[in-house]
């Protein structure tokens, strides 16, 4: 991968008279990377999206492509493609006539054209005798496979995505995210992908951002998402979460986390910082049922509210002392509780993650 | 790729000409109306609404509006109810010959109606009925009930099955079923196939022409009396002619509104699972 | 198809069905025997013979229906120029305004077309609208625009105007949403993009409109007596002069015949290859 980023997204606005639908946003993606914009309906992800394909105008900011104003060019000149949420393959045109279309507009000749098509079905793993296929004969997985063979044939520098996967059932997505992966490392191009499920940016992406209102809350790897959130949006987007909300001062003896009590010095070895709002994150999977002389750094009580079964493990949802509901995820052959059962839960210092945002 | 402005006030330019073309004759026809002089000639030198009082006076144009209305109230009628039926054989129900029907039941609108117009005195005169205005009704049908059916079919289209399925499961026979769920549903669709209709009828000339006999509706009038010499009459009526088509569209409208149905005019009755939302 | 489906479905079709075979079929039929009747004659009680068709070739009527057809040609071809721009922007462009216009053009077309070429002769005429204005104006005058074949043409494309327009809008509608924006992606150009993609597209409502107007104009009689004075014979006009003064049934209908086979037989060639479904209703796909 080069160092100099490929794409730069500098103070990016766009306003529909009174809305404002991207807030100045800033991003640089380097070349060759798996980058995901999450973000939830409402967004501005489509809008990005269109902003970076030239179907729109940005009210203010600028977009560059290595050192060239990418938005001062019009959509059918940049060097770059889309693959659209509805696939946009053109019906009345056979499957190699799609995957053609590209070049055939661009002047090429029949064979060199018919070669590359050929090519491209190889890369996609489809078969060679689809090349003559009317589109409607072909399932929603192939037709999937057929738009991005189609994107990749005049050798874009970009590949943009907008959820393409969103209309597909579960199993096919999860095969078609994983050969996604696989795509972008054989090409080494790179992906810009949007969506609005974060478990799909995980599988697939090098890094992500997540979009809110507008803005971006938070851009980084996969894992650092996951176990480092940085505001509680971005904690619970990825699903069931802990969160304890700490109120009182810095000095250690008048904090307190809502439904959890603490050993005496336990809450002030966390990264607490002082005049923001500060909530521990606690994932499930770190919360664990605590036997009669178990301990913990941290310990709550409660009773089980209802358990649901994952396929390998079980998750409980739990009623704790002071209202609140917690969420443990346990492998499912490790214990085995029933709704109304009392139980105490626990974890240490290093299962939490510290939030600290601006007070509201 | 967004369309640029100036492209748009071109379009919209030449959407705004086009429109002024449209009208430009009904402009001349008006101005016709109210000229005061005998025998036409612009500019007009002396304006007077002395011709819409002769006209409105006048026995042989009452007699006139009403054959055209009759016939017209008649033709709605009918052609609503063939066109409902004929509409959900059209485009609801999945039966054996639907795809030959569809098109032989359109084959009329495509079709001269000065021959049709012809074809059918010969008819009539084959099997022994004297022309007269309800054998206009029956031409005016030939043509409008094939085009009151397309109008509701475009509805039916949007129909979604499932919701005479759900009120089966409810409980409903067949008859209910109609009543309750599938005539409300393509009640917007009759509407428009009625307004319709009364209009092409009330302003329909060649089938009129030759099947109506000794008896005359006003487009028949207008038409005898503009190739027989200029009278100040033809515009007039003609003008009232219009006058009373865009009024009764007005009011269908305004009625439509005021039911909110207007809203729904173009939707489908689709109510299934929302589809995936853009953000 | 379920059982019940079949049989509603025919039920329904019935009542419209009976009345077109006794209100479509049957004259048609009548027009089709009188066609072969010996000259002048007005019941179907005698030999049949083809003398009305040989004398459609002899007495020059064929050279009628040449004008109609070429006529009706270039009128529909003025009007697919025309009505494109109009519809596209309809489509793509106008958003609420759409609905105004489609009724601005819905209460034109209901008003009887005698009135409107009524309209356009006062407009066009010597001493009409548009020369009598000028006269006043600027002193001179000029001929008056009517009585000769261009402004029939003009009169066909101004009565068929709505027929072209509406099943464009529809075509243009059916072309999905995403196609023409991937197409640019992928690199066209605005041309290339009508070519490659709206034109074969919206091919349907293309067939479907180009078919109405081609048909109706060729139909047509009104333009030519009341904007064109008769300055060339169309072949309605001598079917309609061979039913009244000609008194000649078997005449006025084997020249009937022969624009109705003509015309027919275009009609149900495009229709065949239509699937209405997807023209008319399921437009959303």
């Amino acid at each position: 991968m080069n160092a100099a980023p490929i794409l730069r997204i500098e103070n990016l606005c766009k306003r529909y008279g009174d809305f404002t639908a991207l807030h100045g946003i800033d991003l640089e993606v380097p070349d060759g990377e798996f980058l995901t914009i999450v973000g939830p309906s409402g967004s501005g992800k489509t809008t990005l999206i269109k902003l970076l394909v030239g179907m729109e105008q940005q009210s203010e900011g600028a977009i560059w492509l290595r050192d060239e104003r990418l938005d001062r060019l019009p959509a059918n000149r940049r060097p770059t493609c889309m693959v659209f949420q509805s696939l946009a393959l053109f019906p009345h045109r056979s499957v190699g006539e799609n995957i053609e279309f590209p070049l055939k507009i661009r002047g090429e000749k029949k064979p060199v054209r018919e070669q590359r098509a050929r090519e491209l079905l190889d890369l996609l793993r489809l078969p060679q005798d689809y090349y003559k296929k009317r589109i409607d004969a072909c399932s929603g997985g192939e037709r999937q496979r057929i738009a991005l063979a189609r994107a990749l044939a005049f050798d874009p520098e970009i590949l943009f995505f907008d959820e393409p996967l969103s209309a597909l059932d579960y199993r096919l997505r999860k095969t078609l995210e994983k050969e996604l992966k696989a795509l972008h490392e054989r090409t080494g191009k790179t992906f810009v992908y949007i969506t609005h499920s974060l478990e799909e940016a995980m599988v697939m992406s090098d890094r992500i951002a997540i979009l809110r209102n507008g803005r971006f809350e938070q851009i980084g790897p996969a894992r650092e998402i996951y176990t480092r959130p940085q505001s509680r949006f971005v904690a619970r987007f990825m699903g069931d979460v802990n969160l304890f909300e700490l109120r009182g001062g810095v000095d250690g003896s008048t904090l307190q986390a809502q439904g959890l009590s603490a050993k005496p010095d336990a809450l002030g070895t966390l990264d607490i910082v002082a005049d923001r709002h500060n909530t521990l994150v606690v994932r499930p999977e770190r919360l664990r049922f605590l036997g009669p002389e178990s301990a913990a750094e941290f310990i709550a009580v409660g009773t089980i509210a209802a358990s649901y079964l994952l396929g390998s493990r079980v998750q409980y949802e739990i009623d704790a002392e002071d209202g609140a509901t917690l969420v443990v995820e346990s492998a499912a052959e490790a214990v085995e509780l029933s709704p109304g059962a009392p139980v105490r839960v626990g974890f240490d210092r290093s299962d939490v993650h510290v939030i600290a945002e601006r007070a509201a | 790729m967004p369309v640029p402005r100036w492209m748009r006030v071109l379009l919209g330019s030449y959407g705004v000409v086009i429109m002024l073309l449209l009208y430009l004759p009904l402009v001349a026809v008006f101005f016709a109306s109210i000229s005061k002089a005998r025998y036409l000639s612009f500019p007009i030198r002396r304006y007077s609404g002395a011709w819409y009082g002769e006209a409105l006076g006048s026995a042989t144009v009452r007699d006139l509006l009403l054959t055209s209305l009759l016939v017209a109230a008649i033709v709605t009628v009918v052609s609503v109810v063939l066109g409902y039926f004929a509409a959900l054989a059209f485009a609801r129900y999945r039966w054996r010959h639907r795809r030959l029907f569809q098109k032989l039941v359109l084959l009329p609108i495509f079709f001269p109606q000065t021959v049709l117009g012809l074809a059918l005195l010969m008819w009539f005169n084959a099997i022994g009925v004297l022309p007269s205005w309800q054998t206009a009704i029956v031409a005016h049908l030939v043509w409008i009930a094939p085009i009151a059916t397309l109008i509701i079919a475009i509805r039916a289209y949007g129909f979604d099955p499932m919701l005479e399925d759900a009120a089966r499961d409810l409980g409903c026979d067949e008859w209910q079923i109609q009543r309750e769920v599938t005539l409300p549903l393509l009640a917007p669709g009759v509407v428009s196939a009625g307004l319709f209709a009364f209009l092409l009828s009330w302003g329909n000339f060649p089938l009129s022409l030759f099947t109506t006999g000794a008896d005359s509706t006003l487009p028949e009038w207008l038409y005898a009396k503009m190739v027989s010499g200029y009278s100040p009459l033809v515009p007039t009526v003609g003008m009232l002619s219009v006058a009373a088509s865009v009024l009764l569209i007005l009011l269908a409208t305004a009625v439509a509104m005021l039911r909110g149905r207007f809203a729904t005019l173009g939707r489908s009755s689709r109510t299934g699972p929302p589809v995936p939302e853009e953000s | 198809m379920s059982v019940r489906e079949r049989r509603l479905g025919a039920f329904c079709a019935a009542p419209i069905t009976l009345f077109l075979a006794l209100g479509f079929l049957a004259p048609l039929l009548v027009v089709a025997a009188f066609s072969v009747m010996p000259s002048r004659v007005f019941d179907l009680a005698h030999v049949p013979d083809f003398s009305a068709f040989v004398e459609f070739v002899q007495q020059g009527y064929w050279k009628s229906l040449a004008w109609s057809i070429g006529m009706a040609a270039i009128a529909t071809l003025i009007l697919f120029v025309v009505c494109w721009p109009l519809a596209w922007a309809m489509v793509h462009v106008f958003g609420r305004f759409t609905q105004i216009i489609t009724a601005l053009v819905v209460v034109t077309l209901i008003v009887s077309e005698n009135i409107r070429l009524f309209g356009w002769s006062l407009t066009l005429m010597k001493g009409g609208m548009i020369e009598g204005m000028w006269r006043s104006w600027t002193g001179a005058g000029f001929d008056g625009l009517l009585y000769n074949v261009p402004v029939i043409v003009f009169g066909l494309v101004y009565v068929y105007l709505p027929f072209m327009l509406f099943p464009l809008v529809q075509g243009i509608a059916m072309v999905p949403a995403d196609a023409p924006h991937a197409a640019a992606d992928l690199g066209a150009t605005r041309r290339q993009v009508l070519l490659e993609i709206e034109l074969p597209l919206a091919s349907p409502g293309i067939l479907v409109g180009s078919l109405l107007s081609f048909v109706l104009a060729a139909g047509a009689v009104a333009e030519s007596k009341l904007l064109g004075g008769q300055a060339v014979i169309v072949i309605s006009d001598d079917v309609e002069t061979a039913f009244t003064y000609g008194q000649n049934w078997p005449l006025g209908s084997a020249l009937a015949i022969v624009l109705i086979v003509l015309v027919g037989s275009l009609a149900l060639f495009a229709l065949a290859r239509l699937d209405l479904d997807t023209v008319m209703g399921r437009a959303e796909r």
